[in-house]
């Protein structure tokens, strides 16, 4: 499972790049409720060539939107999930309709003067539609 | 006091004084409506309708049945009683009534008029047609409602919409099908399933009369009303994705209806740049994650509406007509003061 949500301006940060998607997959498909970095590298490192700066990189990311929960254990960090993957699911889900259809500034959008959209809107309406299946189908 | 006075003057006193007030009523509900953050656009539909169409209907119902509660009795209004001496028949109310209803009907007539649907054509082009939706039915469950239910037409410039009060169809231009993949097609009858689910021509054709009888105070309420009609396509948006339509084939279609040259203003909805704006973030993020229902819509709005009217109709017939008295008193005395 890939998230690719939009991004929030607040509580969690809703986008997850794809490594940071590939992570969170592994540590709840493996529910690893305390682990290190070497312990995702160890399973990741099974299906790709990935550097340990690299998942270290990408689990700090994670810590640093709010996924991620550690504490230190000697020399190194041991990280855990905050919420399970039904309830990170739930939450973007949330946010992401909070974003597309919901409180003021959706409302505020409609408020706005009405004007029929011209073909140059239209066009970079497309675009967009098309980027984002672009984006889906890689 | 010429017969004619209570009729006329209530009238243009219901037109001007009393609907303009519920309007404004029913904007400061629909304002603290929209206001609510943990809602949006799509929260509260059924309930902005009915204070949307309400504000205009229940008292026009309740004065309506006032009156031919007062004439059919045959008992004298207050006014009458007062003012008319010895009268024993006061038919004013009756008249009122008739002249009220009357300009509710003239100010209905474009309305209605603007109100109908492209024509069916049977070109070979529109049979075409009829045979790849019912192919694309046929393959969707989820469109199974839309049945004997599509018509096809060659009507330049008619991309697609939903026509028909009781039993509608759905309809759909041959040149604006022809731009559309299958995919497109199918997503986009999956909008207008849910418009002819909801029976929406109607809901949209009373919405547009309750505008219209209340000349003077829509221009409270027609800010509300479009943004009632855009959350309304956007929820059909989102109820077709629930059914399993992409979501981004969607867009596309909802874009390709807005291009000049359709000319149906409900075809997937509206041209204006918000609401596509809204409507295609909305089903961006719908591509990522399928859209659950957010919230509780609360009885359906035509059964509210209807027991709502019901109330109006019959309540001067239980509680008495106190308030026609107080404006057939009102209009009177008013043009009393003014002739002086």
């Amino acid at each position: 499972m890939t998230f690719r949500l939009r991004s929030g301006k607040k509580g969690l940060e809703l986008r997850l790049h794809d490594l940071e998607a590939t992570i969170m997959d592994v540590v709840w498909g493996k529910q690893l409720s305390s682990f290190a970095v070497g312990d995702v590298l160890a399973i990741l490192e099974k299906q790709r060539d990935i550097a340990y700066t690299t998942v270290m990189t990408t689990v700090t990311r994670l810590y640093e939107k709010g996924i991620l929960e550690r504490e230190r254990d000697g020399k190194r960090y041991l990280y855990s999930p905050k919420l399970s993957r039904e309830e990170f699911l739930q939450s973007t889900a949330r946010e992401v309709l909070d974003e597309a259809v919901g409180g003021h500034q959706a409302m505020a959008m409609l408020a706005e003067k009405v004007s029929e959209a011209s073909a140059g809107e239209l066009d970079d309406l497309e675009a967009l539609i098309q980027k984002r299946r672009e984006e889906l189908d890689a | 006091m010429i017969e004619a006075t209570f009729p006329l003057l209530g009238t243009a006193f219901v037109v001007l004084i009393v609907l303009p007030a519920f309007a404004l009523l029913a904007k400061a509900g629909l304002v603290t409506l929209e206001r609510d953050e943990a809602g949006g656009p799509l929260h509260g539909l059924n309930l902005r309708y009915v204070l949307l169409t309400g504000s205009s209907a229940l008292p026009i119902a309740w004065l309506l049945s006032a009156g031919l509660h007062q004439a059919e009795t045959g008992k004298s209004a207050l006014a009458c009683l007062f003012d008319h001496d010895t009268a024993e028949l006061c038919f004013e109310p009756g008249f009122f009534a008739l002249v009220l209803a009357a300009a509710i009907f003239a100010s209905s007539i474009g309305v209605v008029r603007k109100h109908r649907g492209a024509r069916a054509s049977s070109t070979d082009a529109a049979r075409t047609l009829v045979r790849r939706v019912a192919r694309i039915i046929a393959s969707d469950p989820a469109l199974a409602g839309l049945h004997d239910r599509v018509v096809a037409t060659d009507d330049v410039g008619f991309a697609l919409g939903t026509h028909g009060l009781l039993k509608p169809r759905v309809f759909i231009g041959t040149d604006f099908a022809a731009r559309l993949s299958d995919e497109m097609l199918a997503s986009a009858l999956g909008h207008e399933a849910e418009h002819l689910r909801a029976l929406d021509p109607l809901r949209y054709l009373i919405l547009q009369l309750a505008l219209a009888v209340n000349p003077f105070g829509r221009f409270l309420l027609e800010p509300h009303a479009a943004r009632w009609r855009a959350a309304r396509e956007a929820h059909c948006d989102r109820e077709a994705v629930i059914h399993g339509a992409a979501p981004l084939p969607l867009a596309d279609a909802i874009v390709r209806a807005a291009r000049p040259g359709a000319r149906e203003a409900v075809a997937l909805g509206a041209r204006d740049t918000a609401v596509l704006r809204l409507r295609i973030g909305m089903l961006l993020a719908f591509s990522e994650r399928t859209p659950a229902r957010c919230c509780h819509q609360g009885p359906s709005a035509f059964p509210v509406a209807f027991v709502l009217l019901l109330i109006a109709l019959l309540l001067p017939h239980q509680t008495g007509t106190a308030a026609l008295d107080v404006l057939h008193t009102g209009a009177e005395h008013a043009l009393t003061y003014f002739w002086r």
